[in-house]
């Protein structure tokens, strides 16, 4: 009823504003974009209103923007290194108009900002998602919110767990950048998401490539760099405050945001920011997901001092969250499988609730980082350290009373030291270096009354490297190495709970060179070849045990295969995981039409995975058991998006991630790799209207395919009959397998609207949006629990941000 | 001013080294060699003994199943057959030990920990070939209706299985015994079957009825 009556008002709305837009829209707005010393800036993005209609700045710095209609538009020139600049007009003639943006010197972030000049403006191939973007993801995770950009999934463990997916590869290898230092937390789990606040980020950047070497190993598949905004420098008050309401799960968000200066102490500036969620049990089509609430409270506090040539900064964040994982995941062996597969609605079902219960996750985050900057005649020099304290509680269901007590209690300390020099003497040539350290200590609490998942380790990693970038009138080139050395001392206990210990070293070189070549007509090709390697975690090497729903035993490399025990490195064949990526990306810009299209070919050498070797009996039953193995992977794809601007208020934009991955050396297909996706949006907006602001209406089409390139399934109803006919259907074929076929094909529906106001000093940004809004019933194939239930049913959300 | 900032600059930037060099020496100097506790693991059960006593005395029949390795590969090791005679009560009692902990320590005895436990827990039979007369049938796995003769019941009075009466067939029989632990927190009922809840043990020996 709810949704019928919202697409009707949808419609409406859509007659409307039709009807409106015949007016007499010819008006041009062109200009340039130069630097301070006025020399013209290409590539700068310029977006006009708050809606997303974007020119790019061709090689002269020359922009056009035709067809407006009359009325008030605000203009903004964008160009990463600079300052956002803002600009307001009325449209009444033809308009021209000369911006000057200022470097971005300043940046609270700049280690960030300049890195991703270096990595990101040269290096090619990167997608930001900017504040307009992430405004209408607000309330979303880090990791669902990223899900809008082409090339990039998630792998999922419920509504509430998502983890990055930068073309197919994840975790171990995707680099997360928070404020510029590493996010160190457990992330060898694939149920363990990155413990960041989406709010704390005024944009994300997702480098595609591996050639951003400077931030240290296992950038296999890419990096995500979270920036928040600058300090602000001189005297004022400022900030936002946003609320967003859901219907799915009853949830609320709200997060704030107040910035100053200190007067009469130009260059001085702080920050504060929190967030608050709340979220009860989220629902499918048909049923509750019981046991699927969310608890979340963030805060962040930032100063810092700036001068021309220098400045310092300190930052703290705190991240906390409570997570429930839905209850009818909670199985032993395979018979509970069979069951749990088999039963809809999953086992504990039942009606909503704001309570959490076992199983569930309880982790918190600490960030303390300092950084400073100066910059001398010789160069630029850069220093930040960084303290993370990780710790994360999981909570099973459990007998003998120890469902309150954690299965799993890990409290991780990460120490990081960078220091870093820039040459800034020549335009035409940047060359760089660093040295950067990390010190971290992985520790179990005591207490858990089970042998731990994963032994207590300290790591001690160092690595040294350089960075040179060519500028050349039509070409930019970049090269760039890296040494990296890691030390490993490991403690922990074996399946008889005796003690072992062990010391481990890996060192190996990254290396990368790239260019961007500027074609005729607002055309652009990028290439990059880069390798960047990993130092194996401790959970690919000691793993050992059930994981949460997993209903399968995990081993560790260094198990031995017949005896269990913990074996010395030179005794196995293990070999170091190294990732071989080329990417290249043509981009075209015009008046009508903008086209991006990335193709890539990540070959990884001994990729490390958990592949199903054969099932053991213990007295619970029979579970099949997963060991950490080696294998070639080839990862090949696409990314493709166009902006197709119909008229001056309707725009489609096509999208499509395109992905195939295989195991080469058993010529095999991977699991969870995530299917092709496909989507077109439709936007209609006037800035405009009834002089309201922004005002925009939009939907989108999704269509996810279903992944063909799976591996063969062997049910455990499969599994359990070879076992009463004494056989075993993984002997004969160690090729991959899955328990359930991989879900059907979806399409999925979601619509939207927003307006903005103006009231006094502030400005209000009102969206109302309807996800899924079909009730459309469906499964996604990268979802862990797609094995026990349906995927999220509609989702209403309202959204007010008062900005001031 | 530049200069007198720059004095600023560099005392802050020598802090900064000193507060990170403190904090790495603070964390190695935590990165004592001390080894990690050993954890208890009250979980594990490593041995299942089933003692079949015949009533009004004799020797009782033992078997026993042994988990060698916990979580390990090893399968676990079934010894039997279960030796019953012909046409005669006995009364089934299990005890399950996790032999990784010393047999002082709490954990040892998980048979008291199911007990305390008892109304989130429940015991399934089932056999094959019909080898008792008494409970007649294949027992309650397929389905939590068929008889089963439990001796002892939780504080909601419903059946929990640690001790259980059976009565051998007339003939000469073979057939396999299968008990399977459910762990049914909230959801132990009185039709709460054996697809309920988490499986906390599952093993199945051979029977000879002689």
């Amino acid at each position: 009823m709810v949704i019928k009556k919202a697409v009707v008002l949808l419609f409406l709305l859509c007659v409307q504003v039709v009807a409106s837009a015949q007016n007499n829209c010819a008006i041009k707005f062109s200009g340039t974009v130069v630097t301070e010393k006025g020399e013209a800036l290409a590539g700068a993005s310029l977006g006009i209103g708050k809606t997303e209609r974007g020119e790019v700045s061709d090689r002269n710095g020359k922009f056009l923007f035709s067809d407006l209609c009359p009325g008030e538009y605000e203009v903004s020139v964008q160009y990463l290194g600079y300052k956002t600049k803002r600009f307001r007009f009325t449209a009444t003639k033809d308009t021209y108009e000369e911006f000057r943006l200022e470097p971005e010197i300043t940046e609270l972030n700049e280690v960030v900002i300049q890195d991703a000049v270096m990595n990101t403006e040269q290096a090619q191939n990167f997608t930001v998602l900017q504040e307009k973007q992430l405004a209408e993801s607000a309330g979303k995770t880090l990791g669902e919110s990223l899900k809008e950009i082409t090339g990039v999934n998630s792998i999922q463990a419920g509504p509430g767990i998502f983890k990055p997916v930068i073309h197919g590869v994840h975790s171990q290898r995707v680099l997360i950048l928070n404020y510029g230092i590493r996010q160190e937390g457990q992330q060898w789990g694939a149920e363990h998401a990155p413990e960041i606040d989406p709010f704390v980020a005024s944009n994300i950047v997702v480098i595609k490539d591996a050639s951003a070497i400077k931030y240290g190993t296992d950038a296999l598949g890419g990096v995500i760099v979270v920036n928040p905004a600058p300090l602000p420098e001189s005297a004022g008050l400022g900030g936002s405050i946003n609320t967003i309401a859901q219907s799915n799960g009853r949830s609320g968000t709200i997060s704030g945001l107040l910035e100053g200066g200190i007067k009469n102490q130009e260059g001085w500036g702080w920050r504060l920011q929190g967030t608050a969620k709340r979220a009860g049990d989220f629902s499918s089509p048909d049923y509750m997901l019981t046991n699927t609430g969310i608890k979340e409270l963030n805060f962040s506090a930032s100063t810092g001092y700036h001068k021309e040539n220098a400045g310092v900064e300190v930052f703290f964040s705190h991240f906390q969250t409570e997570l429930g994982i839905l209850k009818g995941t909670a199985i032993g062996n395979l018979d509970d499988l069979v069951n749990a597969m088999e039963r809809e609605p999953p086992q504990y079902t039942s009606g909503f609730s704001y309570g959490i219960s076992e199983p569930r996750q309880e982790v918190s985050h600490n960030l303390l980082k300092l950084n400073g900057h100066i910059d001398t005649h010789t160069g630029d020099w850069r220093v930040q350290y960084g303290f993370q304290n990780n710790n994360r509680r999981e909570y099973d269901i459990r007998m003998a009373g120890l469902s309150s007590i954690p299965a799993i209690d890990l409290v991780l300390n990460t120490h990081t030291l960078e220091t870093e020099w820039e040459s800034n003497n020549s335009e035409k040539h940047i060359s760089g270096f660093g040295i950067t350290g990390m010190l971290q200590e992985n520790n179990n609490i005591p207490g858990t009354q089970r042998i731990p998942f994963i032994p207590d380790f300290n790591n001690l990693s160092a690595g040294l490297f350089g960075v040179s970038k060519l500028i050349f009138k039509k070409v930019v080139a970049d090269f760039g190495a890296r040494y990296d050395y890691r030390y490993y001392n490991v403690a922990g206990y074996d399946y008889k709970n005796t003690l072992y210990k062990s010391s481990l070293q890996f060192n190996n070189v990254s290396a990368t060179a790239g260019a961007t070549f500027s074609l005729r007509k607002q055309q652009s090709l990028s290439v990059n070849l880069s390798t960047s390697w990993r130092p194996p975690h401790v959970a690919e090497l000691y793993s050992l045990g059930t994981h949460q729903s997993a209903a399968a035993i995990e081993y560790g490399l260094l198990l031995n295969d017949s005896t269990n025990e913990v074996m010395e490195i030179e005794d196995v064949p293990f070999q170091i995981e190294q990732a071989l990526k080329w990417v290249s990306t043509y981009q075209r810009s015009g008046a009508k039409f903008d086209f991006e299209a990335s193709a890539y070919v990540n070959y990884i050498f001994n990729y490390t995975y958990l592949r199903p070797t054969g099932i053991t009996q213990n007295i619970r039953g029979t579970y099949p058991y997963f060991r950490y193995t080696q294998t070639d992977a080839l990862f090949v794809g696409a990314d493709l998006s166009a902006t197709w601007r119909v008229s001056p208020m309707w725009r489609i934009t096509p999208k499509a991630t395109l992905l195939r991955a295989s195991d080469v050396r058993h010529d095999d297909y991977l699991v969870n790799i995530p299917s092709n996706k496909f989507e077109v949006g439709l936007r209609y907006e006037d800035p405009t209207l009834f002089s309201l602001r922004n005002f925009y209406v939009e939907s989108k089409v999704k269509w996810v395919a279903q992944q063909h390139r799976a591996p063969r399934t062997i049910t455990p109803r499969e599994f359990n009959d070879a076992i009463l006919e004494d056989t075993d259907p993984l002997l004969g074929s160690s090729s991959n397998f899955d328990f359930m076929d991989a879900p059907d094909a979806y399409w999925l529906i979601n619509v939207a609207m927003g307006v903005s106001a103006d009231m006094g000093k502030a400005r209000y940004d009102f969206r109302l949006a309807a996800e899924n809004l079909l009730n459309t019933e469906y499964r996604e194939y990268t979802n862990r629990f797609r094995y026990y239930a349906d995927d999220l049913g509609t989702n209403f959300i309202f959204s007010i941000k008062c900005t001031f | 001013m530049k200069n007198n900032f720059m004095n600023i600059y560099q005392s802050v930037i020598r802090v900064l080294f000193a507060l990170s060099i403190l904090a790495a020496t603070l964390s190695l100097g935590s990165c004592d060699n001390d080894d990690p506790t050993k954890e208890d693991a009250p979980e594990l059960i490593t041995t299942a003994t089933l003692t079949f006593m015949p009533s009004g005395g004799g020797t009782a029949v033992v078997v026993t199943a042994t988990d060698p390795d916990g979580d390990g590969v090893k399968d676990i090791e079934v010894d039997g057959p279960i030796n019953l005679m012909k046409n005669k009560t006995y009364t089934l009692s299990l005890s399950l030990i996790n032999g990784l902990a010393s047999p002082t320590d709490e954990g040892y005895d998980i048979t008291a920990e199911v007990e305390e436990e008892s109304d989130e827990h429940l015991f399934f039979f089932a056999w094959t070939n019909e080898v008792f007369a008494d409970p007649a049938g294949n027992g309650n796995v397929d389905n939590r209706e068929d008889p089963l003769n439990y001796n002892d019941e939780d504080l909601g009075g419903l059946p929990l299985g640690l001790s259980t009466d059976w009565t051998s067939i007339a003939t000469s029989r073979s057939g396999t015994f299968r008990v399977i632990l459910k762990h049914q927190p909230d959801l132990k009922s009185a039709t709460s079957s054996s697809d309920t809840g988490e499986t906390d043990l599952d093993i199945t020996f051979n029977i000879n009825i002689e």
